[in-house]
């Protein structure tokens, strides 16, 4: 009892380093939760996507999953491989690049629209450079190759860029890519065109359809 | 042996300390990395492949000295007319005739057409509309809706000057205006007729400003061709709101400020002292001159449309109006308006247990002042139940979902648990309304037990008539009421949906009255109300009476009926007749007899409306449309009322535009309503970033720094002086 009340001080750094080491612990584990289920994900996924491009249609990649393969995004320079999901809601975007509800399909005439998150599927955005080639693979058919053509900063606000008066493949992660902090206001943008020499080049829109369907919440 | 482990202690202290110093100064720089991390933006990025930020406007869309407006909903303005509104209110007792005059100015270099979109209240007797050219006024005249628009468009290709008015909800209107020279100003003037609202001893006159943006449910419709009248909304039709692209105006982006200035002015004759008379949300001058008339102009000379207006006055306590009595004589016809204020129930009923269900609007609309508004609320009525009551919470965007699966007890745990959930409610997504609503009234209660819904929200939808069809299907014993929560609801679906529902409307404009008002609903909730109320006429008397069934009453409701009768009957003996209705179980009649009255212009145009509002009502209920548009045909066209399917034109004689120039369609962006994000309306691009790396960047830093601490705690006594050895052993242990 006696060395308790003499030195009251060595209990308190020993709380605190406790403490420290339990938040630590916490903060790594909750850090490398993320990182380790983007990553793991696409495997499960790959199954997923196989079923799908067999014919399947919303197959679910685990059995309550609210999100299902659309696409594979393929990177040859860059070596990128991935399963683009359908829906672009956070619980989606924790395990693969996610297609915006609204916009076009893979394939289909119009502007796609794939968002991923920019630390851990999207981050290889930023290595990307005019002229690289994606290319884009829908459920049911064949690769589709895109070129692209831009990349820009834009506010995540700024909506007119999912318009659909041409056929694009455009890809947002959020900006800058090393902000240690999720919520910022940018977004990063890869505009992609369609080129030949991939396989089928998705069909051009009506002309009337210019004003493009508006994503209303 | 002491001494000599003393001797080791300092030497391993020394060796320590320096480690420590080391540790402590790698920290330090990691820290102030992390500082120099988080506040110098990153020179990174110069590095990857980013060009200069681009202009956020189509380019080819961007003139030299155009007027460009960012809009909210997508895309830009370039020079759409401008508008100023201007709206005039004559009040006088129970009545008001409204005045609003647009003023279109074209600031570009060639001819335009605008439309507007705009909100009016949604008992609006619509009755008269005229286009101001300089100093000439063209009379507008009803017609049916296709008819009209075949006569403004013509006017339109021809080069006429032209204005055409039509109904796209009872509280949603569109303004065309055909050939506005550039910078020409064209004037529309628009007229209403209308009742003010009297409940609980106070006048409420409501006035809205702006179309909020409606959540527009349902598949788009592909149409087959484009049509030179669709709308020039953001939204498409859909299967479930065929007409959304004509009810969703081009929203500005509220980084351009606010558009659509107007100004206000009301000359008031309430008839009776007043005690309060207030202008709840726009500060307003008052003056009132010798015949107790009180004029009122806002304090500011313009306010922008984005969130509604409303005026309220109390008579002093003695002077509460108990009857009132309007009439008309109009084509050998006698039309009256009376109001009836029952006598106050002596609430002596035993009070009854009650189911509550509380439905809270969680949708993107909701976001920012309204949820706190409605959190707010739901919070005093969870406070208001009784032990013997049973509860249940369910919110919805465009997921619906409950807190407990039935409704259950309101004892102290479930409460406290409802609290936690209503104070964690946040606002995003969509307004997907009919699955809530048939959650909500899907259930039903135990006999003996009253079961009552009340539902918070905006009411932002496209696909009101779907949510009457449901109400009306499914209320079975449940009572609806609509809290009608923000700075500019849907009034017209708030308040049909509680007629629907057998319940009443409340509206809450801003935090500061959701005590009052929910204190005022809650009277309603947990007293008897009035039901199976009639009127008998005598035998011989033929009287068309709208609305056709009286509604329940709530304490501190008046009877507000308009009738038609064959003749001149309330002169001399007057008309006699009783009403007769159930208050919690107990009979109840009164006897009154209706003489003289206060002769009105207008008061025919009131019953018109009224009798429009019942057979609109009938569709809801099921009836076949094809009917009912001849019955809305006949009496909107004879009384001169816009309609669903009437609209008024206005065309100039000459052509004013000439051959060779073209015309270039605009329509008028909207404000977002007061205390709205346009992020969580419109959406935004998606979220995407996480907090991973933050997580393992201060995960790290953290163990570093617990491990330091943690070595330093069991080093630290060799360091003290005088220290003894037990104490430094006992310290390990």
């Amino acid at each position: 009892m006696k060395w308790r009340r003499v030195e009251p001080g060595v209990h308190l750094r020993r709380l605190l380093a406790a403490l420290l080491i339990l938040g630590g612990s916490w903060q790594v584990a909750a850090g490398g939760y993320i990182q380790a289920k983007a990553w793991l994900a696409q495997y499960l996924l790959q199954s997923a996507w196989q079923t799908t491009q067999a014919g399947g249609e919303r197959i679910r990649p685990w059995p309550w999953a609210d999100t299902w393969p659309l696409a594979r995004l393929r990177v040859p320079r860059l070596a990128v491989d991935q399963v683009v999901l359908s829906g672009a809601s956070g619980r989606t975007l924790a395990f693969g690049p996610g297609h915006l509800p609204g916009t076009a399909l893979p394939g289909q005439a119009g502007n796609s629209v794939i968002s991923g998150h920019r630390d851990t599927h999207f981050r290889f955005l930023r290595d990307l450079r005019p002229g690289d080639r994606l290319e884009l693979t829908p459920a049911n058919g064949e690769g589709l190759m895109y070129a692209v053509v831009s990349a820009e900063v834009h506010d995540q606000s700024d909506l007119w860029l999912l318009e659909q008066g041409q056929t694009l493949l455009t890809l947002i992660t959020c900006y800058p890519f090393d902000a240690l902090t999720p919520g910022g206001p940018e977004r990063f943008v890869i505009r992609a065109i369609p080129v030949l020499g991939g396989g089928a080049i998705p069909p051009a829109p009506a002309a009337t359809s210019t004003g493009g369907r508006r994503v209303y919440l | 042996m002491a001494r000599q482990k003393t001797v080791n202690h300092l030497g391993r202290d020394m060796w320590f300390t320096s480690l420590a110093s080391l540790l402590a100064g790698v920290v330090t720089a990691l820290l102030l990395g992390l500082l120099v991390f988080i506040f110098i933006p990153p020179v990174a990025a110069a590095e990857s492949p980013v060009e200069a930020p681009s202009m956020p406007l189509d380019p080819d869309q961007v003139r030299r000295g155009s007027l460009l407006l960012r809009l909210a909903s997508g895309g830009v303005a370039v020079d759409a007319p401008l508008l100023h509104t201007d709206v005039q209110m004559q009040v006088g007792g129970m009545l008001a005739r409204v005045t609003v005059r647009q003023r279109f100015r074209n600031p570009g270099t060639e001819w335009v057409e605008g439309t507007y979109v705009f909100p009016l209240p949604e008992d609006a007797a619509v009755d008269r509309m005229r286009l101001r050219i300089g100093e000439r006024l063209i009379e507008g005249e009803i017609q049916e809706k296709e008819a009209a628009r075949k006569t403004y468009e013509a006017a339109k290709r021809s080069g006429r000057k032209a204005s055409l008015l039509s109904q796209e909800r009872p509280n949603i209107f569109t303004t065309a205006v055909a050939n506005i020279a550039p910078g020409e100003t064209v004037q529309v003037e628009i007229e209403y007729q209308q009742t003010v609202a009297y409940r609980q001893g106070e006048f409420r006159l409501r006035f809205p400003l702006v179309v909020a943006p409606r959540y527009i449910p349902g598949e788009v419709v592909e149409a087959a061709e484009v049509t030179a009248f669709q709308g020039t909304g953001w939204a498409r039709d859909t299967v479930a709101v065929p007409d959304a692209s004509r009810i969703t105006p081009p929203v500005v982006d509220p980084r351009e400020g606010p558009v659509n200035p107007v100004s206000i002015g009301i000359r008031l004759d309430a008839g009776m002292p007043l005690s309060r008379l207030e202008s709840v949300y726009h500060p307003m001058r008052i003056e009132s001159d010798a015949q107790a008339i009180h004029h009122l102009t806002l304090q500011a000379a313009d306010v922008p449309a984005d969130r509604d207006f409303e005026l309220l006055w109390v008579p002093e306590p003695g002077d509460a109006p108990r009857a009132a009595l309007f009439n008309e004589s109009w084509q050998g016809d006698e039309y009256a308006l009376l109001m009836l204020m029952p006598p106050a129930l002596t609430a002596t009923a035993p009070r009854v247990p009650r189911e509550v269900i509380y439905v809270i609007d969680t949708s993107g609309s909701m976001h920012g002042d309204s949820i706190i508004q409605a959190r707010a609320a739901l919070q005093l009525a969870l406070q208001r139940l009784d032990p013997a009551d049973r509860f249940n919470v369910i919110q919805f965007n465009h997921r619906t979902s409950a807190l407990f699966p039935r409704a259950v007890a309101a004892a102290p745990g479930n409460l406290r648990l409802a609290r936690q959930y209503v104070e964690g409610l946040t606002a995003d997504g969509g307004t997907e309304m009919l699955p809530a609503l048939q959650l909500a009234l899907g259930q039903q209660a135990e006999q003996g037990v009253l079961r009552q819904i009340v539902f918070l929200t905006d009411g932002s939808v496209g696909n009101e008539q779907a949510l009457f069809g449901l109400i009306h299907r499914q209320l079975g014993d449940s009572r609806l009421f609509t809290v009608g929560i923000g700075s500019a609801p849907n009034s017209f679906f708030m308040t049909r949906a509680a007629q629907f529902g057998r319940g009443t409307f409340t509206y809450i404009g801003k935090v500061a009255e959701v005590a009052e008002k929910m204190a005022a609903l809650f009277a309603r909730l947990e007293t008897p109300r009035l039901t199976d109320i009639e009127i008998r006429w005598p035998q011989d008397q033929a009287v068309e009476m709208w609305p056709a069934r009286i509604p329940d009453l709530y304490q501190g409701e008046p009877v507000l009926v308009a009738l038609k009768m064959a003749a001149a009957k309330m002169a001399g003996a007057g008309l006699p007749l009783e009403l007769t209705g159930d208050a919690a179980g107990t009979p109840w009649r009164q006897q009154v007899t209706l003489r003289g009255g206060a002769a009105r212009a207008g008061v025919h145009q009131l019953w018109a409306r009224r009798k429009i509002a019942d057979l609109m009502d009938r569709m809801a209920q099921g009836e076949a449309e094809a009917g009912i548009r001849q019955a809305v045909l006949d009496v909107a066209l004879l009384h001169r009322l816009v309609s669903r399917y009437t609209s008024l034109v206005a065309v100039d004689k000459t052509p004013s535009r000439p051959a060779d120039q073209g015309l270039s369609s605009k329509a008028l962006p909207t404000n977002l309503p007061k205390g709205w994000s346009a992020t969580k309306v419109f959406g935004s691009l998606p979220q995407t970033a996480t907090a991973s790396q933050w997580n393992l960047l201060l995960g790290t830093l953290l163990l570093i720094g617990g491990l330091l601490i943690s070595r330093w705690s069991t080093l630290r006594p060799g360091l003290v002086p005088g220290m003894d050895n037990a104490s430094a052993r006992g310290r390990r242990v």
